[in-house]
């Protein structure tokens, strides 16, 4: 009996002590608890806002960061960047912290991949081991700003403190900043692009020569042409096994290209509603199974997969992102060693319409002082010079369109990415909205599933039902 | 009065010293207690605590079993679901208890069973239609391929795993040598193998198994990147729904489980196989047993505590499996490789929803408890203890 008793006695001690190691009052939201100095920090920006406009109305225009003084203030800076470019980004810092009037000081941070930096910051945010300034795409700052985490730059951007004036504002590629603008927060600016890459078409000169064209092709027509030629006539270089018109990999970004050049877009940004089953969209899809169904084009296997093969010479085309530069230049020089180039993709627009992409830096919500010092570094980030120091170390494409006058010689070594950079005022945007992860691993799977010989227009009525359940699961108050 | 004072006084201070006892019994457990209280049944509440909130990377209130509904779709048909699993359970206890007892009515021995599992099937067919029309499709079709990947895996690796441990039993040359090969999979870092088998089973003509293939004169498959059901790309059966099987690509990953775990599973059934007396051998030697019946009738009895251990272990593992599934999906093999882990990952960290990836992981959770004891009822009560 006292046995019994005894270890009734026991358990309920332990689960007295476990009780006691969870605090009720901490335990049910403490993300939210934790986000809440984060909106206290913020709010002193807004109210000296509110002061200055009852006390100076002339003051304003100033904005609400007029008065704030960033001076010895001490932010932090998580970054994806590894090797050279870290070295590169390092260097820069170093540079703004020994120049910068107000000896601001930015201790920059490695913290892993863009998926590490995104989940370390979903247990940061809010609390005093965020960041100031973090790397972060479009869709993630997206969701960052879910938890109300980030500062909208407009008012700093706007500045006539700390902002950018009208000159400075229009050297920037519109399509760079326009990427960074929220529909789905009220249009809020939550980052600041330093570089961009863009999809585009590589494809072996010397093989279209070889198959009787004489320049890249300019039309899908054209291009599936081209592609079934190869598929049927291989290269007379290629130390490589098979002969491919066009290797797609599947990604959620290869469908935005293709949608883009076909005249459509993935996102109605009127109706803040995806559009994946557009007519374009479909058009576009189509276009790639009626290739696929031809045997002109076939899946990417490998990781990279694609660019060995275009290096072997066994691949006409691929579509992939520009920042892959360097590594086709090495496939080729290590490979069958031939003549190629970059374009825009065949297109059913007058235009060109390139799909322009790549992380920003977000400002996280801290004190006004802090904010302000994180702008000015973003500011110094994306000042000409440093832009084209950063352009030729990175292999990105510099923010700025003056930095190409610097970019002389690099363009002479690099002729592909002159020829990319041209491109580049024809460049739009994929949506910025949370969840746009989730909805790419969707879109992967319709575009497989299409590559696979579905029916293109019911596979995409599906997925533009899925993707539109989870933007507005994400959007939900 | 006098005699009973002292029986008092000495029972008090028995009780005084068991007290003691337990009480330095409980001590030395609290550690552990804490810890697994801490780091195991906190976090198991806490995750139920998530599931019952709106919890997009901040909480945002109390939404009740919305979450679990989304995930259900329908309790009812949930509920008549479970039920046809239950059923099927009861049919097999049923049939088993009445099975070699000729005193029992036939129709009840084998009709009754027969009725009960026919109604569980029907119950799991009607509810799993009644669910599917308004559930995440996302999650009810993770399940299956959880389903097919633990039964297209614990049974084969036990088989052969047996088989491997009885030969390295043999005292042949080499044993320990062999031993060290066969255990080498499951302690290499599961990412860099899975990797590695991304490449053997590559859709290209020259990968590993399309050359093996070759060799046995059938043509080259797209492996992990082939969505369409094993039976089919290779038997070409074509059977619907459910009874289609898992796909070609979930095949190639069940292979590399397999691969990964026999070795380990061969260890355990070593060990088992040392611990069987000698005496029982030489007895079933001198009754004229020959090796097969010795294997039949003498080390499966006798080790089925080591095998009921192996596969409650292998269905908590498979139902959990993540990494290596991760690592070797591949977007062409569509939806046939989501098991439910990968699903609530994707839930979790792509989709950014806490809460309900959080009641998808407490049904992954019941769902293993209900078949933890299912096993248990059903198979452990078959178990040979010696």
């Amino acid at each position: 009996m006292n046995v019994r008793r005894f270890s009734v006695l026991a358990i309920l001690v332990v689960i007295a002590l476990v009780l006691a190691a969870c605090p009720a009052g901490q335990s049910p939201a403490p993300a939210q608890e934790a986000a809440a100095p984060a909106q206290e920090a913020a709010a002193p920006a807004q109210e000296t806002g509110e002061e200055m406009a009852e006390e100076a109305p002339a003051q304003e225009a100033a904005g609400p960061y007029a008065e704030v003084d960033p001076t010895g203030v001490e932010i932090t800076f998580w970054y994806q960047h590894s090797r050279q470019r870290e070295e590169a980004l390092q260097e820069i810092i170093a540079e703004f912290n020994e120049t910068n009037e107000w000896g601001i000081t930015l201790v920059g941070e490695y913290q892993g991949g863009y998926g590490d930096i995104f989940n370390k910051m979903l247990n940061v945010i809010g609390t005093p081991d965020a960041p100031n300034l973090v790397v972060a795409y479009q869709n993630q700052a997206a969701t960052y700003q879910l938890a109300d985490a980030l500062v909208d730059l407009t008012p700093l951007v706007n500045s006539p403190r700390w902002g950018l004036s009208e000159e400075e504002l229009a050297d920037f590629f519109p399509a760079f900043l326009k990427a960074d603008v929220f529909p789905t927060f009220g249009g809020a600016r939550l980052g600041w692009p330093p570089n961009r890459s863009m999809e585009v078409m590589y494809y072996n000169e010397e093989w279209l020569a070889e198959l009787g064209f004489d320049g890249p092709p300019q039309t899908p027509d054209q291009f599936q042409d081209a592609a079934c030629k190869a598929a049927r006539q291989p290269f007379s270089k290629a130390v490589g096994e098979g002969s491919r018109g066009y290797e797609l990999s599947i990604d959620a970004s290869r469908f935005a290209s293709w949608t883009f050049a076909f005249g459509g877009d993935v996102f109605d940004y009127e109706a803040n509603q995806y559009a994946y089953n557009s007519p374009e969209a479909v058009q576009a899809m189509e276009f790639i199974q009626g290739l696929f169904n031809e045997g002109c084009a076939s899946v990417v296997t490998e990781r990279y997969g694609d660019q060995t093969n275009f290096g072997n010479g066994t691949t006409l085309f691929t579509v992939g992102s520009s920042s892959g530069l360097p590594f086709y230049r090495s496939a080729v020089e290590e490979g069958a060693n031939f003549a190629w180039n970059v374009d825009a993709l065949p297109r059913l627009t007058p235009e060109p319409v390139m799909n322009l992409y790549g992380a920003s830096v977000s400002v996280v919500k801290a004190s006004p002082e802090e904010e302000v010092a994180s702008w000015l570094f973003l500011k110094y980030y994306t000042s000409p010079e440093v832009q084209a120091k950063w352009a030729k170390v990175s292999n990105y494409f510099p923010v700025r369109q003056s930095v190409a006058e610097q970019l002389g010689d690099y363009f002479a070594e690099n002729p592909q990415y002159a020829k990319a950079f041209d491109l580049l005022p024809y460049a739009k945007t994929e949506p910025p909205v949370p969840g746009y992860d989730f909805v790419r691993d969707l879109v992967r799977e319709a575009m497989a599933a299409i590559a696979d010989g579905a029916d293109v227009q019911s596979t995409l009525d599906q997925l533009n039902e899925e993707a539109n359940q989870i933007l507005a699961e994400q959007l939900a108050e | 009065m006098s005699t009973a004072a002292p029986a008092q006084a000495r029972k008090r201070r028995l009780s005084q010293m068991e007290l003691e006892e337990q009480l330095t019994g409980f001590l030395y457990i609290l550690p552990a207690t804490l810890l697994v209280a801490v780091f195991g049944l906190f976090p198991i509440g806490y995750a139920f605590y998530m599931s019952l909130r709106r919890w997009r990377v901040v909480d945002r209130g109390f939404v009740g079993l919305s979450n679990y509904q989304k995930a259900l779709g329908d309790f009812l048909g949930a509920g008549i679901f479970v039920l046809g699993f239950v059923l099927l359970v009861v049919a097999l206890v049923t049939w088993d208890r009445a099975r070699g007892r000729r005193e029992v009515d036939p129709i009840r021995r084998i009709g009754l069973p027969l009725v009960l599992a026919a109604l569980g099937f029907l119950a799991i067919s009607q509810g799993w239609e009644r669910m599917y029309g308004e559930a995440d499709r996302r999650f009810l079709n993770s399940l299956p391929v959880t389903f097919y990947y633990a039964m297209g895996s614990i049974p084969i690796q036990l088989a052969i795993a047996l088989m491997l441990a009885y030969i390295l039993f043999q005292k042949i040359r080499g044993q320990e040598f062999f031993r060290m090969i066969f255990f080498l999979p499951y302690v290499t870092p599961v990412i860099a193998t899975a990797l590695v088998f991304r490449f053997i089973f590559n859709p290209r003509p020259t990968s590993l198994a399309n050359q093996i293939l070759g060799v046995l004169g059938l043509e080259p498959k797209e492996w992990l990147f082939e969505p369409r059901p094993f039976l089919e790309v290779m038997f070409g059966l074509q059977l619907e729904g459910f009874w289609s099987g898992p796909s070609m690509a979930l095949v190639s990953i069940i292979m590399f489980g397999i691969w990964t775990f026999v070795g380990y599973n061969t260890v355990i059934f070593l060990a088992g196989l040392g611990n069987i007396p000698r005496d029982v051998y030489e007895a079933a030697e001198i009754d004229g047993a020959n090796p097969w019946q010795v294997f039949r009738h003498v080390i499966v009895p006798l080790l089925s505590p080591v095998t009921y251990y192996l596969a409650l272990v292998g269905f908590i593992g498979t139902f959990k499996a993540f990494n290596h599934i991760y690592v070797m999906q591949e977007p062409s093999a569509q939806n046939t490789v989501i098991t439910t882990s990968v699903s609530i990952f994707n839930t979790f960290y792509k989709a950014s929803q806490f809460g309900y990836a959080s009641a998808q992981a407490i049904l992954l959770l019941i769902i293993i408890l209900f078949l933890t004891y299912v096993q248990t009822r059903i198979f452990g009560e078959r178990v040979f203890y010696g």
